[in-house]
C-alpha cells in the first residue's frame, strides 16, 4: 500500500440518512475532510464494530474505506464512494435550481 | 377509481400509527438499525447512498388529481422540490427525514395513498396496463382485479416474510401486451374460454434480475371468482419451497425452474385442492362493488373523426404533429384520445417531476381527463381520457411545463433507474448516460427516422431499469471500483416477450453512447425497409453487424473478450 | 420463563428439552421433531402432555400422532424467514390442530400479529425483549381483509 493510502470511517445519520465520515475525536461530520485518518483497515474494522453498538442511535451501519490523502484533501477510490462524498452527479430537480425553465 | 370506504380507510390509518411507534423507537435508541431495516422495508423507507428514499405506492398507476397536488405538496414540504416516477408505477422520495417519514404518511393516508409493500420480501404493487380501462384492444377493464388483489394483499398475514419480493401484473388486452406480464412472478391475462367465459391465464416465474425468465403458463384457464384461492396456493407452494439460503436464488422463478413447470403445477393444483373453500370464491356482488367505482367517466357524444388525428398530425405546426404522432393513443369512445406525457426532457433526470409539474399535472388533469393521470412502468404519465379536438391545447400547456417533448416510444425515451447516483446496490451510474443519450440524439427527424425503440439502463443486476427487455439494453458493472457498462440487444418486454444478450466486451463510460451511436448507425444501413423496426432487423440479421460496428470485428473472440 | 399465551404474559409450564438431554421426570417437555419420532411409544404414555418442536423446513405432514400432541413449536431462525407462518395455517386449517402452537425463536413483536393470525396462540420472545410491548402489537389493527385462521371469511364477506 502507498503511504499516501489510509483508511476512514464511514456510515449513515440515522437522522437524515446523511453520509456520515468519523473525525478522530470519535464525532461524526457531513464531510469527508474531516474524516479521522487511520492507518490500515483493522484499526478502521475495529472502530466501526464498536461504533455499531456504541453509536448506534447517531449512526447507521458503520464501516471502514481505504482513502487517498494529501494535505487537507481526503480522496476515496471507488466510484461509489466519491458519489457518497460529493453527492449525486447529476442535476437535482429543484424548481429553483435553474434546470427547470 | 376506487374509493376507499372506513374499513380501508381506518387499515391505512393504523399502518402510519403503528410505523410512527416504530420511528419513534428508532429514534428513541429502543431499537438498533439491524432491527429496524426490517420494519422499515415492509414500509418502502430505503437507506440509499445519500438519505433515507420513501418509496410510495400507486396502485396500478392511478392517481387523482388530488392525489397528485398532495405528492407535490410532500416533494415541496417535505423533500427537495421532486419526486421520481419509478417503473413499477410508483413515485419515490429521495431526501426525506426519518422524522418526517410518519408526518408524510399521515399525510398521504389523507387522499387514500400509502407505502405499504413498496419495498421487502413480499407481495409488492400490483401493476396493470397504462391504459386499462380505455384501450380499444381490451376485453374488459383489469382494474377491479388489480384492486381485489391490492386489498387481499395488503397485510396479507402468511405472506409477509417470502423468500423474495413478489410482483403481480394483470393486462386483460389479449393484442398488445403493455405490463409485461411474462416479466412477473405472477402475470395474470384476461382469456375468453369456448364457453365465451372470461377467466385468467396464470403465467408463473418471470421476472429479470441475475437470471431473467420468461413466466410459464401454469393454469391456461382461471375461473375470476378463484382469482385469491389459487394465488394463495402458488404463494404457499412458493412460501414453503423457495429457496431460503441464497438470496440471488431465492425468486420463484429458480423454484418453478429446478422443479419444472409440470411438478409446480401439480403441487400448486394439490395445495389448491385442499385449501380452497368457498368462502375463498369471489362473489360477483363484490366484483361489482369494486367495479362500480371503475365506471367510465361522462363522455361527451362525439362523431367519430379519423381523419382528425391525422391532420393534426400532418399539420403545419410541425412541434404538435410530431406530438401527436408519437404521444397520442387511440381510445375506445370515439372523439377521445389517450395522451402519454413524456418525463424525459433532455438536460433533467428521466422520470423526476417537479412539485409546480406535478400541480400544474392536476390542474391539466381536471380540465383535460377527468381528473385522472396514469404512471406508466416507462416513467412517463399519461392523461386517460382527452377530447381528440382538445390535443392542440393541451400540447401548448404541456410544452410550457417542460413536458411536451414528442419522444415516447423514442430514442430518447429511456427507461432510467436510480442507479449509483443514489442507489445504494449500484454499480454504476444510470441517470447521466441517459441524459447523453438524450442530448446526443435530441432531433426529432433522428428519433422519427429510426422509429420505435427502446433503451433501458440498470445500474446493476437487479434490472430495476429493464435492460433485459429494452431493444437495446445497458447494465452497470463494477471492475474494481470503476464503472463498466455492458450493452445488450434483442429484448422486448411484451407478447413478442425476448430477453436481450450481451454484444461484446463491456465499455467504459466515455464509450458507451458512441456505441450506441454505431448500433443505431449500423441499423439505418441495413434495415430493409424504412417499416422494419430496430428489434426486428436485429432480429433477422444477428448481432453480427452490431459487433463489427462497435468493436470493429464480428469475431466473438476479440469482440467478447474479458467478459 | 415468562411467555405470551392467548393475548396473556404466562409462567411457561412446558420445558424444552434439548436432543441427548435428560427427560423429566415430570412435567410437560417439549421434545425435537427427531427425537419424538424415535421416542414416541414411551413419551405420550408417560407425560400427561408432550409438545413437538419443529423446524422451519419441516411440513405438518411430517409430525405424526398431531392429535395427541398437546402443543408444537415452530420454529423461526430469522425475523426473515417466514415458512412458519404457512405451517401454522395449515396445521389449524388443514389438519385441525387445536393444541398449542407456540412461536419459539427470532421472534419480535412486529411478527405477533400475523402469526396469531395464521394460527399461533403462544409466543417465545427473542430474548432480552419486553413482553408488555408485544402485548401492543396485537392490537395495532382492528380490520383485516384476508381469511386466515381467525377468521375464514375474507373481508368482502365481512364487510
Ligand atoms: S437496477 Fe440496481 S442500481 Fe438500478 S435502482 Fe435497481 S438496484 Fe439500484
Amino acid at each position: 500500500m502507498p503511504a499516501a493510502n489510509h483508511w476512514i470511517v464511514t456510515g449513515n445519520f440515522t437522522d437524515d440518512g446523511a453520509v456520515a465520515w468519523r473525525r478522530a475525536d470519535g464525532t461524526w461530520s457531513r464531510a469527508i475532510a474531516e474524516a479521522g485518518l487511520l492507518a490500515d483497515e483493522a484499526s478502521a474494522k475495529a472502530i466501526a464494530a464498536r461504533a455499531v453498538a456504541a453509536e448506534q442511535r447517531e449512526i447507521c451501519d458503520p464501516y471502514g474505506i481505504e482513502v487517498f490523502a494529501e494535505g487537507t484533501t481526503i480522496d476515496p477510490l471507488t466510484a461509489r464512494q466519491r458519489i457518497r462524498a460529493n453527492g449525486p452527479t447529476t442535476p437535482i430537480r429543484r424548481p429553483d435550481s435553474g434546470i427547470s425553465r | 377509481m376506487y374509493q376507499y370506504d372506513d374499513y380501508d380507510r381506518r387499515i391505512i390509518i393504523e399502518r402510519a400509527q403503528q410505523f410512527r411507534g416504530q420511528v419513534a423507537r428508532r429514534l428513541s435508541g429502543e431499537i438498533t438499525e439491524e432491527e429496524f431495516k426490517p420494519l422499515r422495508l415492509q414500509n418502502g423507507l430505503y437507506m440509499q447512498l445519500h438519505a433515507y428514499m420513501l418509496r410510495v405506492a400507486i396502485p396500478y398507476g392511478l392517481l387523482s388529481s388530488k392525489q397528485v397536488r398532495k405528492l407535490a405538496h410532500i416533494a415541496r414540504t417535505y423533500d427537495k422540490g421532486y419526486a421520481h416516477l419509478t417503473t413499477r408505477q410508483n413515485i419515490q422520495y429521495n431526501w426525506p427525514r426519518l422524522a418526517n417519514v410518519p408526518v408524510i404518511l399521515d399525510e398521504l393516508a389523507s387522499v387514500e395513498m400509502h407505502a405499504v409493500q413498496t419495498s421487502g420480501n413480499c407481495v409488492r404493487n400490483i401493476t396493470s396496463d397504462h391504459f386499462a380501462g380505455i384501450a380499444r384492444d381490451e376485453i374488459e377493464d383489469p382494474r377491479p382485479y388489480c384492486e381485489i388483489l391490492r386489498q387481499w394483499s395488503t397485510f396479507h398475514p402468511e405472506f409477509a416474510h417470502l423468500p423474495r419480493k413478489f410482483k403481480i401484473a394483470v393486462t386483460a388486452a389479449p393484442g398488445e401486451d403493455r405490463a409485461a406480464v411474462r416479466f412477473h412472478d405472477i402475470g395474470l391475462r384476461m382469456v375468453e374460454n369456448a364457453q365465451g367465459e372470461r377467466g385468467f391465464e396464470v403465467l408463473v416465474g418471470g421476472g429479470l434480475g441475475r437470471t431473467p425468465v420468461i413466466a410459464e403458463v401454469v393454469r391456461d384457464f382461471l375461473p375470476k371468482r378463484h382469482m385469491l384461492s389459487y394465488i394463495e396456493s402458488i404463494l404457499r407452494v412458493y412460501n414453503l419451497a423457495g429457496r431460503r439460503d441464497n438470496k440471488h436464488k431465492a425468486r420463484i422463478k429458480i423454484l418453478v425452474t429446478a422443479l419444472g413447470v409440470e411438478e409446480f403445477r401439480r403441487r400448486v393444483e394439490e395445495d389448491w385442492e385442499k385449501s380452497r373453500t368457498p368462502a375463498l370464491e369471489l362473489p360477483d356482488a363484490e366484483v361489482a362493488r369494486v367495479s362500480a367505482f371503475f365506471a367510465p367517466p361522462p363522455y361527451e357524444n362525439i362523431a367519430a373523426d379519423p381523419d382528425r388525428l391525422i391532420s393534426l398530425g400532418l399539420g403545419r405546426d410541425r412541434d404538435l404533429g410530431n406530438w401527436v404522432k408519437n404521444n397520442v393513443f387511440p381510445h375506445k369512445v370515439p372523439g377521445y384520445s389517450a395522451v402519454v406525457i413524456s418525463v424525459k426532457k433532455p438536460g433533467i433526470p428521466p422520470g423526476d417531476v417537479s412539485d409546480t409539474q406535478l400541480d400544474a399535472i392536476a390542474d391539466i388533469a381536471d380540465r383535460f381527463s377527468f381528473g385522472h393521470t396514469v404512471v406508466t412502468h416507462t416513467q412517463n404519465l399519461v392523461l386517460p381520457d382527452v377530447k381528440t379536438s382538445e390535443l392542440p391545447r393541451l400540447h401548448a400547456e404541456l410544452r410550457a411545463l417542460d413536458l411536451g417533448e414528442a419522444n415516447v416510444g423514442k430514442l430518447t425515451d429511456v427507461i432510467t433507474c436510480p442507479g449509483l447516483d443514489y442507489c445504494d446496490l449500484a454499480n454504476a451510474r444510470s441517470i447521466p448516460l441517459s441524459l447523453e443519450i438524450a442530448e446526443r440524439f435530441d432531433r426529432i427527424d433522428y428519433l422519427n427516422d429510426v422509429g420505435d425503440v427502446s433503451i433501458k439502463i440498470s445500474g446493476c443486476i437487479n434490472a430495476c431499469g429493464h435492460h433485459h427487455v429494452g431493444n437495446i439494453g445497458i447494465l452497470g458493472i463494477d471492475k474494481r471500483g470503476e464503472e463498466f457498462y455492458q450493452l445488450m440487444l434483442g429484448g422486448s418486454p411484451g407478447n413478442d416477450a425476448s430477453i436481450g444478450k450481451i454484444l461484446g466486451r463491456a465499455l467504459a463510460q466515455n464509450e458507451i453512447v458512441d456505441a450506441v451511436e454505431k448500433v443505431l448507425g449500423r441499423y439505418l444501413e441495413i434495415r430493409d425497409s424504412i417499416d422494419e423496426r430496430f428489434l426486428d432487423t436485429v432480429r433477422r440479421v444477428g448481432f453480427d453487424p452490431f459487433k463489427e460496428a462497435v468493436y470493429g470485428s464480428a469475431d466473438p473472440l476479440e469482440a467478447a473478450g474479458g467478459d | 420463563m415468562q411467555i405470551i399465551r392467548d393475548r396473556k404474559i404466562v409462567e411457561d409450564d412446558f420445558i424444552h428439552v434439548a436432543d441427548g438431554a435428560e427427560l423429566p421426570e415430570s412435567g410437560k417437555p417439549i421434545v425435537t421433531l427427531a427425537r419424538f419420532l424415535k421416542e414416541r411409544a414411551t413419551l405420550l404414555p408417560r407425560y400427561p402432555a408432550v409438545g413437538v418442536r419443529i423446524a422451519s423446513d419441516k411440513l405438518p405432514s411430517d409430525v405424526p400422532d398431531l392429535a395427541k400432541l398437546a402443543l408444537i413449536a415452530v420454529e423461526f431462525p430469522k425475523f426473515t424467514d417466514g415458512r412458519g407462518y404457512s405451517t401454522g395455517r395449515m396445521l389449524r386449517d388443514r389438519h385441525g390442530f387445536t393444541g398449542e402452537l407456540r412461536a419459539v425463536g427470532w421472534v419480535l413483536r412486529d411478527q405477533l400479529f400475523y402469526l396469531e393470525r395464521c394460527g399461533f396462540n403462544a409466543f417465545e420472545m427473542k430474548p432480552g425483549k419486553p413482553l408488555e410491548s408485544g402485548l401492543e402489537a396485537f392490537k395495532e389493527f382492528t380490520v383485516t381483509y384476508q381469511a386466515a385462521v381467525d377468521d375464514p371469511r375474507p373481508f368482502y364477506r365481512r364487510r
